[in-house]
């Protein structure tokens, strides 16, 4: 039944293109979202019972009351190192304990010390650490507010929006079978009566259908919801993953953002559907101070967000201001989820750049790939045999393109047994990897998590055996409809499980695979064809726990466990490459995201920008969409752009559907080749600057890609931008797909066109002509980029080639930047063998100079070429080595241009120097 | 500071490499000995397209000076650069700059590796000979091939002249076929007759596409005797109009070609060939009919457990082991290239595919002894290429590229 019934789906979906809404819930079919969204503001019923208040050394407890059913909740209130408070809401005496999301956090975060400052009936002052931060707790009703000086930064339950609703027995079924009279009977922890009454049971409490699926329910209602108030602020960014812009928008008038990982056929853009993954973690942002907010849960969550300015005109605003009458603009957010506990992190900024480290603090940073995975992959569905592998390598190598990795799709099993190749079209694996391995490339085979239900296949076996799987709500194993037909779905929440799975890619298991397979998770969310919206059954059984509690981590737990058996095969020596679909907050410490399934349409290009974006905002920075789009066959100019896109974004691949025409990057003719040869070229010349901005965000957990605002957070013209962006501090741009010239918003700099040289000064709007060659990248004044001119076939190749520096100098004649350099594979660098280096340039001299000096690496690599740009002419360039030496530079300079080009200056580049310019 | 690493001796070789290199000009890496001429200077170095003057210990100095690249012929420097592989023994050739010293073997001789690490083993000698055995294979392959394709040919005139007179016959005969027809049609009207045998008879079967030469011929066939004579001819045509007259012993042997008699060989390449295609299809065999013998024949290639049929100038079929077989497209066109006319055939419209479109059929034709279908591919969904071999695809005019046999 269920595979005839995808085809007609398929079928009838080809001519329209779009997704099938209906399949999907709105918040109010979603019984619980909306239940809570028709919860009114300023009526909450919870009262904090400041007799009840406890403070330790380490954090504050305090109940909680619900004057109309007397309920008692708990609050927790932490104060974290590195300016994060930490609030916690439970039950009291839940019936049953309700789920806290484990393993998403890197370790239990740091607690400081609290400090009472006042207290009387109506509520408590708090010290917040040294910073003149302060947390009052007003007891009628609940609220919290948190204040710098004068300045309230955010309120929780400003608007009395905070619900819980408390895990109860089943009335009807207790005490009446037949469920016919909702009689209202005292409940054992319940006193009084009275207030129950206004508990009605409500349709979609103890059981919910959506088309023909029945969710049993079986504990009933256990929703929560908090609203935060943010004065001041009116842009906020993030909980990913939507096909939206990069500013949220206000969700008065529909539905909220919604947090749900799904497998969405065709997805459209600009609206709050739910997707593939799901980050719980919001910004704030206005040109005083950034904030976030990580609302840790794992359920279905719905986002609500609105704000007192959203309908006002710019004339409107300005009408106010004049008048003096303004209220503070100001946003609103709710938090809605299904089931667990309300446990949130505040992080309070104040730069962009402290709530990244606040937020790489709690989940951690983004995984340092092998630097082979930072340059260009070639994907799709499929790659039909070893012999078509080999023609497509070939076809690279005729074509002078580089690449990195080719991957194979579900295709390439036997049957879609997972750890398998077909025994025709694969029947050598090794030697075709060992072709790869020959020319210095790699390979990415999927691994999808759902397992084909099949006694002769040993992974299956193997599952049920252990009782791996995720069992049905009757207790039997949990089977779904996947791409093999019926397939069992192995419980990822279970510790056991995951480490089973990864001794499954260890060589002697996973038959056929050599060290440079790599592997990628698709369908992880989990997708179930035959499954409400796509998914699993929200009342599985993962143990003690329903998939409803768990069902956002899924995808994360199988790429964690991918990325282990990856470690785990080379004795913990190789850093891991997987792939996943589907994500949650801490997804970035095992691997790379993608947009999933996106189509041939510049709308979707251009949408890649700000789904990245907000990914990297909340710490997943290695991002990319499908070059040239999944489904549907782009235009030759579709493609072109979306390669020249597509080399600027960090996670570079091309993939197609199995229905399109092949597009390898030489089927379009000589002209279209060469400006896709031109594009991948780019992307390999400047992956020492990749690969250092890999290894500062796995440091530091900073964004890659980053929004304009991240480094102008005083600038309101860069806060809705999202057809532009910054790779570390390189700009590039992408409104010419919309217009065919370019209008850059330039932040105040001074900026250089990296292909002309071409200087700009910023803080003005530039019109620059675009071409279909043209690629608009900026470098900023200011800063060093090191480049390896000499692109070869992959960046293994290149792993010994000298450096060029690009110098781009500041009106103040200064720029610095960094080099990192280690073996481009392995851990080792954890034990300090890397080189890494500081280069500025100031009072006409240019150094490098150790910024570890008790690491250790050497390289063969050393510098060819130093171009700077902004230049003077000097009259004689000196270079002063470590061990002293002194010797004079040849140099070319370019009168026009104001470039600087000192001719093979060939010192190492692990060591000391500097060049002076006189 | 003094610390003695590898890096350093790293450096320490490469100058004594280039040390030689400007002791002996001649030896300039990376160049054919046509480019000697513009390397003789050793003052300065010219770049070739005249961009710059450099001074000749820059050239090959690891230092891309020259926008055309050529001062780094041996060496990686320059993005444009080419460096050329001498592969005495083989077949010199050019390979980009970016090739030298990555690691991976590339020339033959392995002098694109003179500082990596790679282990490159001289191979050319070994490349050569294969090269030369199969050039010379390729070579017998092509005579014998043109021999076949001769003959072929000859047998397709000889086919293509029946052809053409069974074609007139068969046209006239048509013509009254059909008058007959509609004036039974009418009788039948009246008489409500139910005549046994007329779909059989009806000129309709022979477009029936499903209908096979084999069953079309065993049908005339009444004794199974293997052959159509005058008589079966008779019989079998009576039965459609029945009422009016029997063909004549004259129409019947015109149409068996002049013969009392016709084998299924002959059938299939004349009779069937006519009724099936009618006149509407005017095929173009080829500037000597050559591709004649083809049509009828059909040949089958079992990959991953589908058989695929070619059957030339009609269709192409994919059979799965279950039993269902799907069109791959039905002739379409000669898709010429700009080498020549003959080499690849189109087949479209084929079994719809899923995401619209149908499926079509590339076939490439290649020059072999023996008349064979090679191999099938499906590089894009619904789009089929297949190789297929035959002596008529056999050009005289196919050249050799020199091979370096000096050694």
């Amino acid at each position: 039944m269920a595979p005839v019934l995808m085809l007609w789906l398929v079928m009838s979906l080809s001519g329209t293109w779009a997704v099938d809404k209906g399949n999907f819930k709105t918040c109010d079919q979603s019984a619980f979202c909306k239940r809570q969204r028709a919860l009114k503001p300023g009526e909450s019923p919870y009262r904090a019972l400041l007799e009840t208040m406890e403070l330790t050394s380490t954090r504050l407890t305090l109940q909680l009351i619900n004057d109309n059913n007397k309920v008692h909740l708990l609050l927790e209130l932490y104060r974290l190192q590195g300016n994060i408070t930490r609030v916690k809401i439970n039950e009291l005496k839940p019936l049953k304990p309700r789920y806290e999301v484990p393993d998403v956090l890197i370790r239990e975060p740091s607690t400081e010390p609290l400090s009472l400052l006042s207290q009387d009936e109506n509520g408590v002052v708090l010290s917040l650490g040294s910073e003149s931060q302060r947390v009052i707790v007003s007891a009628r009703p609940f609220r919290l507010d948190i204040m710098e000086g004068r300045d309230v930064l955010m309120s929780l339950n400003s608007r009395g929006l905070l619900a819980f609703e408390q895990l109860r027995m089943r009335k009807d079924t207790q005490v009446d079978p037949e469920g016919e009279k909702k009689e209202e009977a005292d409940l054992a922890n319940q006193a009084e009566k009275a207030k129950e009454e206004e508990e009605k049971v409500e349709d979609g409490m103890w059981e919910e259908t959506f088309k023909s699926h029945s969710d049993s329910k079986p504990n009933g209602p256990s929703a929560i919801s908090l609203d935060f108030s943010l004065p001041g602020v009116e842009h906020v960014y993030g909980i990913p993953e939507h096909a939206d812009t990069l500013r949220l928008k206000t969700t008065d008038n529909g539905d909220p953002y919604r947090l749900y990982n799904l497998d969405v056929f065709q997805y459209e853009l600009y609206n709050p559907m739910a997707l593939y993954g799901a980050v719980p973690v919001m910004l704030a942002h206005n040109a005083q101070r950034t904030t976030g907010i990580f609302w840790l849960n794992a359920a279905e969550t719905w986002v609500d967000i609105s704000s007192n300015t959203a309908g006002k005109t710019v004339f409107g605003k300005m009408l106010d201001y004049v008048q003096g009458s303004s209220e503070t603009p100001q946003t609103d957010v709710r938090w809605i989820s299904e089931s667990g506990i309300i446990d949130v992190f505040i992080m309070l900024g104040p730069t962009p750049k402290d709530v990244f480290s606040q937020y790489a603090s709690l989940t951690g940073t983004q995984s340092f790939p092998p630097e082979a995975a930072v340059g260009y992959h070639q994907c799709r569905w499929n790659y039909n045999d070893q012999e078509d592998v080999t023609s497509v390598d070939a076809g690279f190598d005729e074509h002078n393109i580089p690449y990195d990795y080719i991957w194979l799709d579900i295709e390439h099993t036997d049957g879609k047994r997972y750890f398998t190749w077909d025994p025709h079209k694969f029947a050598t694996p090794k030697e075709m990897l060992q072709g790869l391995m020959d020319k210095k490339r790699k390979m990415v085979a999927i691994v999808d998590p759902h397992i084909k239900v099949d006694s002769n296949y040993k992974i299956h076996n193997e599952i049920r055996n252990r009782a791996f799987y995720i069992k049905n709500k009757d207790g039997g194993d949990y089977e779904g409809w996947c791409w093999p037909g019926s397939a069992g779905y192995p419980d990822f929440t279970r510790a056991d499980m995951r480490d089973w799975w990864a001794s499954m890619f260890a060589y002697d298991q996973y038959e056929g695979s050599m060290e440079n397979l790599y592997t990628w998770n698709d369908m992880n969310e989990p997708s179930v064809f035959n499954g409400p919206e796509v998914t699993m059954h929200k009342d599985a059984v993962h143990g003690a726990w329903e998939h409803r509690d768990v069902h956002n981590l899924y995808g994360f737990y199988v790429q964690m466990a991918t990325a282990q058996g990856l470690i785990r095969r080379s004795g913990g020596v190789e850093r891991p490459f997987v792939l996943t679909r589907a994500f949650f907050a801490g997804s970035q410490r095992y691997g790379a995201v993608w947009t999933g399934d996106n189509a041939a349409e510049w709308d979707h290009l251009k949408i890649s920008i700000p789904m990245c974006l907000s990914l990297g905002l909340v710490g997943i920075s290695f991002c990319g969409a499908d070059v040239g789009g999944f489904f549907k066959s782009p235009s030759t100019e579709l493609l072109v752009r979306w390669y020249q896109t597509g080399a600027y974004q960090p996670f570079f691949r091309a993939h197609a559907h199995l229905d399109t025409p092949r597009r390898e990057p030489w089927l379009f003719g000589p002209e279209n080749t060469a400006l896709i040869r031109e594009a991948v070229r780019q992307r390999y010349t400047l992956l020492p600057y990749w690969y250092q901005q890999f290894y500062h965000s796995h440091r530091t957990g900073q964004p890659i890609m980053r929004p304009l605002w991240v480094e102008y957070p005083q600038d309101p013209a860069t806060f809705a931008l999202d057809d532009e962006f910054l790779i570390g501090k390189m700009a590039q741009d992408d409104k010419h797909f919309t217009f065919r010239k370019l209008i850059l918003t330039c932040v105040p700099q001074v900026w250089f066109d990296v292909h002309t040289f071409q200087k700009h000064n910023g803080a003005q709007n530039l019109y620059i002509p675009v071409t279909i060659s043209s690629i608009p990248v900026f470098q900023r004044g200011g800063s060093i980029i090191p480049r390896k001119s000499r692109v070869r076939r992959s960046s293994t190749c290149m792993m010994q080639d000298p450096y060029t520096l690009y110098v781009a100098l500041n009106p103040q004649r200064t720029a610095e930047g960094e080099l990192y350099i280690d073996d481009g594979h392995t851990f080792n660098y954890e034990k300090k063998e890397f080189i890494h280096r500081k280069l500025f340039f100031a009072n006409n001299m240019l150094s490098s100079e150790n910024l570890a000096p008790d690491a250790q690496f050497s390289t063969r690599s050393w510098f060819e070429r130093i171009v700077i740009l902004g230049a003077s002419k000097p009259s004689k360039v000196t270079l002063k080595t470590a061990d002293g030496q002194e010797s004079q530079l040849e140099f070319d300079f370019d009168a026009s241009m104001s470039v600087l080009t000192l001719r093979k200056p060939s010192m190492n580049a692990g060591l000391d120097w500097n060049v002076m310019l006189q | 500071f003094i610390m003695v690493s590898p890096d350093m001796r790293f450096h320490v070789i490469i100058a004594a490499v280039f040390w030689f290199g400007f002791v002996d000009s001649r030896k300039i890496k990376g160049i054919s000995s046509s480019y000697k001429r513009f390397y003789r200077q050793r003052k300065s170095f010219l770049c070739i397209h005249g961009s710059k003057i450099i001074p000749f210990e820059q050239v090959n100095d690891d230092y891309c000076d020259c926008d055309d690249g050529s001062d780094e012929p041996g060496t990686s420097a320059c993005p444009r650069g080419r460096f050329y592989c001498t592969n005495l023994g083989f077949r010199p050739h050019y390979i980009p700059s970016s090739r030298v010293n990555d690691g991976i073997c590339d020339c033959c001789d392995a002098s694109d590796e003179y500082n990596s690490h790679a282990h490159c083993q001289n191979t050319c000698w070994n490349l050569g000979q294969r090269e030369r055995a199969y050039v010379a294979g390729q070579m017998r392959t092509l005579d014998e091939g043109l021999q076949l394709k001769q003959q072929l040919i000859e047998e397709g005139l000889l086919l293509w002249r029946e052809n053409r007179e069974l074609q007139q016959v068969a046209e006239d005969l048509q013509i009254k076929l059909e008058e007959h027809r509609r004036k039974k049609h009418k009788a039948d009207r009246l008489k409500e007759q139910t005549l046994k045998g007329l779909q059989a008879g009806d000129s309709s079967l022979f477009k029936r596409q499903n209908s096979t030469v084999i069953s079309t011929f065993q049908l005339l066939d009444s004794n199974n005797d293997g052959s159509i004579t005058v008589d079966e001819v008779q019989a079998k045509v009576a039965l459609v109009h029945d009422e009016e007259r029997v063909l004549s012993e004259d129409e019947a042997v015109a149409l068996l070609g002049g013969g009392d008699q016709m084998d299924l060989t002959k059938f299939q390449h004349t009779l069937w060939d006519i009724l099936t295609k009618g006149d509407s299809v005017k095929v173009n065999y080829g500037p000597d009919w050559e591709f004649l013998f083809l049509n009828s024949q059909c040949y089958k290639l079992n990959v991953y457990g589908y058989t695929y049929t070619l059957c030339p100038f009609n269709q192409v079929t994919q059979k799965s082991t279950a039993g269902t077989e799907v069109s791959l497209g039905r002739w379409g066109m000669w898709a010429a290239t700009p080498k020549h006319q003959y080499s690849q055939m189109v087949y479209e419209n084929g079994e719809p595919c899923w995401q619209g479109g149908s499926r079509s059929t590339t076939v490439t034709l290649t020059c072999g002894t023996e008349t064979a279908l090679l191999s099938v591919k499906e590089p894009s969904k619904c789009q089929y290429i297949m190789d297929f071999q035959t002596p008529v695809a056999c050009q005289p005019v196919l050249k050799q590229r020199g091979i370096h046999s000096e050694l």
